[in-house]
């Protein structure tokens, strides 16, 4: 008809806005939905990632860090207390005596420990002392820190507290040693570390 | 010249029908984003590993202050009338001492000897704890007093002296009660 219409053997066209017009119509109509082909997982990685910085972070500075090996094996007891995380934490395992991280002194066999303590080379004037030489001087410089973190805190600085992780075997005469150096060091609050147990060891 | 018709012609139809066909995607467009499931896989293990690895310890903190040296030492003013429980730990078994001074074989009296001996080679923390109630009660002026001290050996373990410092605790009958929770230590001689 249109053909007709123009009187040529041409077949008559559409304007070109006519021609625009049916082709966004059929654009539209033609417009499928994005399809779906893969999970975008990056937010749930971001999380999952942010979760294990997390995770070991908080594993790391905690109490529950506590290496359990055979140079270092906490006594076990029924007390329930939550563990205190103030103070100057020192290490006594089977071989080493530790402030903070730093290693202080070696420590001789057990037998020796149980008979002079750390050994009279080691002490302040003979054997029967019980002032560690080696270990004050390292608690002098550790005091002096937590001295600052006290006021810091608002917390009374004429005195420290000392968080201290003892291996079971220990004998008495060395965490005396240790304790006593540390009151010589204006650390006047302990606090011995345990392992928590249900039932009371034999 | 043509006139414009209201009706498209087969051509622009054609056309229509061509432009407005969705493109598909060659093969190297789809997803083009970054593969990162192994990635995923391998957070997802070490994720595992750690959480099965560490060793989740419970942990607690028992308080004390410095050791009695020479009668010298932090801690607080004890009346007359106070137990004074000291706990000896000697390679027999439990020596105590208290108000009345030295207690005897079967914590029953005041008297020479070793108040605890060891059951079988082993140290007798539950007699302990008993012998701890009984010298507890036996004045109404002792109640209040939650103090203790302890001394031992040199040679006599940490272990040891925590699990004496728990048997001194929480009486083992009466779990409501409780003892002695604030220990001082005292230097061997």
């Amino acid at each position: 008809m249109t053909e007709a219409a123009s009187g040529s053997g041409k077949p008559a066209r559409a304007s070109a806005a006519k021609f625009k017009s049916e082709l966004r119509k059929a654009v539209r109509r033609n417009a499928q939905e994005p399809e779906v082909n893969f999970l975008n997982i990056t937010a749930m990685l971001d999380i999952m990632t942010i979760i294990l910085v997390f995770l070991l972070k908080t594993l790391g500075e905690s109490s529950a860090a506590i290496p359990q090996n055979d140079d270092l094996r906490l006594p076990k007891s029924i007390v329930r207390t939550q563990p205190s995380e103030n103070g100057v934490v020192l290490t006594i395992s089977k071989t080493q005596l530790l402030v903070g991280d730093r290693k202080v002194l070696d420590l001789p066999g057990r037998e020796s420990l149980a008979q002079t303590g750390v050994g009279a080379q080691e002490k302040r004037s003979g054997p029967n002392d019980l002032y560690i030489v080696k270990l004050g001087n390292a608690l002098q410089a550790a005091r002096k820190i937590d001295r600052r973190v006290r006021e810091a805190k608002g917390l009374d600085p004429s005195s420290s507290e000392s968080i201290i992780i003892a291996d079971g075997t220990t004998p008495y005469r060395l965490l005396i040693e240790v304790l006593f150096t540390l009151g010589q060091n204006e650390f006047a609050r302990y606090h011995l570390m345990v392992m928590q147990s249900k039932e009371m060891p034999r | 010249m043509t006139e414009a018709s209201n009706e498209l012609s087969a051509a622009q139809r054609a056309r229509v029908r061509r432009l407005s066909t969705p493109r598909e995607l060659a093969p190297d467009e789809e997803g083009g984003e970054l593969n990162i499931i192994p990635f995923l896989d391998i957070i997802t293990n070490i994720l595992i590993f750690v959480l099965a690895t560490v060793a989740v310890t419970f942990t607690a903190t028992i308080d004390t202050t410095p050791p009695a040296s020479g009668g010298k030492g932090v801690r607080k003013e004890i009346e007359s009338t106070a137990l004074n429980l000291t706990i000896f730990i000697v390679n027999d078994g439990f020596s105590i001492k208290a108000a009345g001074g030295n207690v005897a074989p079967g914590c029953a009296s005041p008297g020479p000897g070793i108040a605890i001996p060891k059951k079988n080679g082993q140290y007798d923390y539950e007699a302990l704890n008993a012998c701890a109630a009984k010298l507890k009660s036996a004045s109404p002026d002792f109640e209040s007093e939650s103090q203790f001290y302890i001394t031992g050996n040199p040679s006599t373990d940490y272990q040891t002296i925590i699990s004496v410092i728990d048997a001194l605790r929480v009486d083992m009958r009466d779990k409501r009660r409780t003892l002695f929770t604030d220990v001082n230590f005292k230097v061997p001689r």
